[in-house]
């Protein structure tokens, strides 16, 4: 299940969660085994393994890229991810 | 001080090469004892004395950690790691794709020997600045199915990624939540920053593993790295035991800490995002 907030933040208004480059991924699923949260699914078809539930990823954790051997996972700046909380805090608008 | 080493045999990645060479010439250095990783998953019995006598170094080619995980599977104790492939990249060269190293790669397996090396003798990372912090008294305590999760009721703030500080006179210690330390369960191996760096609040403090995960330490301040704590290096354990005291990680030198602390949250508050979490577990 997904976290609703994130530092009082909707959770789906932060961007933060892995990209799969595809040209890189040898469909190990190490990171689909080894994250909790169900953030990838694999599939039968191609892709075989997607990210599926992006707003599942804990913000500022990257830690299924450590084990991402082919290192195909990539994740946003956490300056300009952490600049944009606090935008939203704020009260502004995100640009 | 003994040591064996356990490194990946990656016979196919050309950080596999580098991490058979930097094992052998590590142990060739150090006296130590190579381990099989592949003998030891096969019949680990062969091992039974090197691993329950000596300190263990672990060198893992890729990020796949597949010599960390053999050793989280036979319950083995690390002394120290090396990974090949972010050893490579801190010294922003790259390997070539070939699986015998050509001899500027051999130069760079050398650098990152001389390195392990010289982390190997040197003392254990530097004094604790302060020392006035004790041991947090009472608790707000979170109760969830069979599980208690005890949370500081004042003097700690925290991230929502679970992780605590505690600031006096502008040093901070950092540890994590007894809630995470539960979910982690058994923590075997701290991979501590560097303490002399600097660390931007939400940055990367480290790692801590367990058989069941690894976990991120994401910074709740910004500062500069003072301390990292030697007894939690030598025995993980000591997280789990006391989490809030003895088992703190790093300590901080505070450089925007009034500006920090408007993302944390205190114990009270905290103790709402354990209870979410608990639920959603």
């Amino acid at each position: 299940m997904s976290e609703t907030t994130f530092m009082s933040v909707q959770r789906d208004k932060i961007p933060w969660f892995p990209t799969i480059d595809y040209n890189k991924c040898t469909f190990c699923m190490e990171c689909d085994t080894f994250c909790p949260h169900h953030v990838y699914e694999r599939r039968h078809g191609d892709p075989k393994l997607v990210v599926a539930n992006p707003n599942n990823c804990v913000v500022f954790c990257r830690a299924c890229s450590k084990t991402c051997g082919p290192e195909a996972l990539s994740f946003p700046d956490k300056t300009k991810i952490l600049a944009q909380i606090k935008q939203i805090r704020a009260g502004e608008s995100v640009k | 001080m003994i040591r064996a080493i356990l490194a990946c045999s990656g016979l196919d990645k050309p950080e596999g090469s580098v991490a058979r060479e930097v094992a052998i010439r590590v142990a060739a250095a150090t006296g130590s004892e190579i381990i099989c990783p592949v003998l030891l998953n096969r019949a680990p019995a062969r091992y039974k004395k090197a691993l329950g006598e000596s300190a263990l170094i672990v060198v893992d080619g890729c990020p796949t950690r597949c010599a960390s995980k053999l050793a989280t599977t036979l319950q083995a104790t690390v002394d120290r790691k090396v990974l090949i492939s972010d050893a490579v990249k801190a010294t922003g060269r790259s390997l070539k794709p070939a699986l015998t190293l050509a001899p500027d790669d051999l130069a760079l397996t050398q650098s990152i020997v001389d390195e392990l090396l010289r982390n190997l003798n040197a003392p254990t990372p530097v004094e604790e600045l302060a020392s006035a912090f004790e041991s947090p008294t009472e608790y707000i305590v979170v109760a969830h199915d069979k599980f208690e999760f005890r949370i500081p009721a004042v003097d700690y703030l925290f991230n929502e990624n679970d992780v605590w500080v505690r600031a006096l006179d502008g040093v901070a210690r950092v540890g994590i939540s007894d809630y995470m330390q539960q979910k982690l369960t058994d923590i075997n191996y701290f991979d501590s920053p560097k303490a002399d760096g600097t660390v931007a609040q939400f940055g990367e403090l480290g790692t801590l593993e367990s058989a069941k995960a690894v976990f991120e330490i994401i910074a709740p301040a910004s500062g500069a790295i003072v301390a990292v704590n030697p007894a939690v290096v030598a025995n993980p354990g000591l997280i789990n035991e006391d989490p809030y005291g003895a088992g703190w990680l790093v300590e901080l030198k505070l450089t925007a800490w009034q500006q920090d602390i408007e993302l944390l949250v205190d114990g009270g508050a905290y103790a709402d995002v354990v209870k979410r979490k608990a639920a959603e577990d």
